[in-house]
């Protein structure tokens, strides 16, 4: 067996926790049954690793289905390094009816013209997305499998999600999926995080979302526990509108757990004691959090923060974006300030 | 009691004549709880105005080799109560009871290093230049290396521990109070792993019948050294930037970093300051202070609506300095006396005695 297809095959096995081998295994099918079957999962790991090593050996299997494997693990746990999101803009008129076969062989062939020596793997998730796994080489060198650039593409939907991308290759990337989608150009969705569940399901909208309602909800909904007749909760009332203006904002229950949000502000200083000067103070702000938008739920439920809530941090969820540059714009008269989001 | 509480009284009103002369550098507020040394009652002492880090004069005082050595590492602080018979001529000797107590803990099986043929090799060292006062004891600088026993003398020894005792412009009330045999050197900066720190600090306790603790700082002490850091932005210490952490008490704990330009801390530092006390620029006073971190949370507040005041200030940084709550601390040169005065207050409040 090739070297490096060796090492990329023990790093592969390495990731995978032990539970997921076996499993992972039976989808791979590049073992055999019997093969399955012999392998002793109770062994120590390098053991069992070894095993598995000797036996893709006596099936002569080469780099490209240990990319599979690779492949196929990454899809069911995406828990690699950062994900970032990008926006596909200026669609065309068939970027609608754009279909996976059809998407494939472009993507596929204008990658390659674009560079030569490199390796591209396509597979369709069972959600409908599909997965790209992009080994990069250049004109004198083969495609360097230990580090692939993961990308995930929702079909007919202007999101992609990508991890694990230099900037060199970067331009290129960018240009066949513009044109492999039928789109005029792709940004940057200002969208990065270490779980690609939770940035997919903010960007596309994919949790319980609360709407804004006329009229009040009867305090029977929420499940309350029974109290004293007599005992009346004074500020019921508040705590049912911050609660409610919370959700609305950043979403009910289980919501995609962001864990960071920057601010690169760079704005008129507000912190009172009120003199003529006007500077601009260069700040930036990062909130922190195992899960973003549930500690802001909270802060905003317990009054951390107020009810209104700040048009800064609703703006994670009503744009589906965790890094922000804002800056206010320059005094057209002398008590004139207007404060604008700007990307 | 009314004698001692007259005592407290007549303590306070020349310290008040002070602070209008300017005349010292120190002005205490005190307050009315005293407690029990020796037979003497002292009231700790909780300073309002503190000297702005004189930037200059620093490289004079303190060798610059010793004092490379101070600033270098990242420091867990303890405090430590008055070490008895502590003598500062028989520091070679202390070197070699260290050094003989953690051999005979390693070959009881601790593990301290690997590699079973090495020994420890243990200096300690006064450094003169860290004390300000005369009542102030002299710091003193220990280190443990690691030698493989038979080694070739261009071996070089590995450093497995350091640390520092010191002591920066205490409470000289209360140093005379202290029975002569006593060494008051409050605060102890360690580096290293936590099995050396605990068998060093074993080893004192045992030698010189003292205690230790840890010392954690306060939000207040943090804001002081965000506060006297800025201050020196103006004349040769410039910052880049200063960062400020919070921990919110939210389900999970939200952290809120807000990392601010140097130029624009030292802006709001400024007008922050001549706000109060225009023609006085070379001391630092607690509601300056206040003022400069409570504009920075209302600068927050009015983007984001969020109050800062609902959690805890866990860490404040420069690129150069930074202090966090649980006590561990880098200094850089310049801010060494004023950061190290500032301790030592924390020390003497945290000790129980």
């Amino acid at each position: 067996m090739d070297p490096t297809v060796r090492k990329l095959l023990v790093r592969i096995l390495r990731k995978i926790p032990t539970g997921k081998l076996e499993e992972t295994l039976k989808k791979w099918t590049h073992l055999s049954r019997n093969q399955q079957q012999s392998l002793d999962y109770s062994q120590p790991k390098w053991s069992l690793h070894e095993n598995i090593v000797s036996l893709c050996q006596e099936n002569g299997l080469t780099m490209r289905h240990v990319s599979e494997l690779e492949m196929i693990y990454c899809m069911e746990t995406p828990k690699l390094t950062t994900w970032r999101a990008c926006h596909l803009t200026g669609a065309e008129d068939d970027a609608s009816s754009v279909e996976l076969i059809c998407f494939k062989e472009q993507f596929k062939a204008h990658l390659s013209e674009l560079i030569r020596n490199v390796s591209i793997k396509i597979k369709k998730h069972d959600d409908e997305s599909v997965w790209m796994r992009i080994a990069w080489g250049d004109t004198f060198s083969k495609p360097n499998h230990l580090k692939p650039t993961y990308v995930v593409h929702y079909l007919q939907t202007p999101y992609v999600f990508i991890c694990n991308l230099s900037s060199k290759n970067k331009p290129l990337l960018f240009q066949a999926l513009v044109f492999a989608t039928r789109h005029a150009a792709i940004k940057d969705a200002n969208l990065s995080g270490r779980s690609f569940h939770a940035i997919r399901d903010l960007l596309m909208g994919h949790y319980n979302k609360t709407f804004p309602t006329n009229h009040s909800r009867p305090l029977k909904e929420r499940n309350h526990l029974p109290t004293h007749p007599n005992i009346v909760k004074e500020h019921m009332e508040q705590a049912e509108k911050r609660h409610q203006v919370a959700c609305e904002t950043f979403g009910e229950g289980d919501v995609p757990k962001l864990e960071t949000a920057t601010y690169m502000l760079e704005t008129r200083f507000r912190g009172g004691g009120g003199c003529a000067e006007d500077r601009q103070l260069k700040t930036v702000v990062t909130f922190e959090s195992k899960s973003l938008l549930e500690s802001l739920r909270y802060s905003a439920t317990s009054g951390m923060a107020d009810s209104t809530i700040s048009p800064l941090l609703s703006s994670i969820t009503q744009k589906g974006r965790n890094h922000f540059v804002i800056t206010d714009k320059r005094d057209k008269g002398p008590d004139k300030a207007a404060q604008s989001l700007m990307s | 009691m009314d004698a001692r509480r007259s005592d407290a009284d007549s303590a306070v009103t020349p310290t008040r004549h002070r602070l209008s002369r300017r005349s010292s550098c120190r002005t205490f507020n005190t307050t009315k709880r005293p407690f029990l040394t020796s037979g003497v009652l002292t009231a700790p002492r909780i300073s309002t105005v503190r000297r702005r880090p004189n930037v200059q004069q620093i490289g004079n005082d303190i060798d610059p080799d010793q004092l490379s050595l101070l600033v270098k590492d990242k420091w867990d602080l303890s405090h430590v109560t008055p070490l008895y018979n502590f003598r500062y001529t028989e520091l070679k000797a202390y070197a070699k009871s260290l050094s003989a107590f953690l051999l005979e803990e390693k070959q009881q099986g601790a593990d301290l290093i690997p590699g079973g043929d090495k020994v420890f090799a243990v200096t300690f060292s006064a450094v003169p230049g860290v004390a300000k006062t005369k009542d102030d004891a002299e710091t003193v600088f220990i280190q443990v290396n690691s030698k493989a026993m038979f080694a070739a003398p261009g071996d070089a020894p590995k450093v497995m521990w350091r640390g520092w005792l010191t002591s920066v412009c205490a409470d000289p009330q209360y140093l005379q109070s202290l029975p002569p045999e006593f060494v008051c050197l409050p605060v102890l900066c360690s580096s290293g792993s936590e099995s050396l720190t605990f068998l060093v600090k074993c080893w004192f306790e045992r030698t010189f019948d003292c205690g230790f603790g840890a010392l954690s700082l306060g939000p207040t002490d943090l804001q002081w050294l965000a506060a006297l850091w800025t201050s020196c932005h103006a004349d040769g210490r410039k910052i880049k930037s200063l960062k400020l952490k919070w921990t919110l008490p939210c389900q999970p704990p939200l952290d809120v970093s807000m990392a601010l330009d140097g130029e624009d801390t030292w802006w709001l530092w400024d007008r922050t300051r001549r706000q109060q006390h225009s023609q006085d620029a070379s001391y630092v006073y607690v509601e300056d202070v206040k003022d400069f971190m409570a504009s920075i949370e209302t600068h927050f507040y009015k983007h984001f609506k969020m109050h800062l005041s609902a959690g805890r200030l866990m860490s404040v940084a420069t690129e150069v300095a930074s202090a966090h709550i649980d006590g561990k601390v880098k200094i850089c040169p310049e801010y060494l006396p004023s950061t190290m005065e500032l301790l030592t207050e924390c020390a003497m409040h945290r000790m129980p005695i």
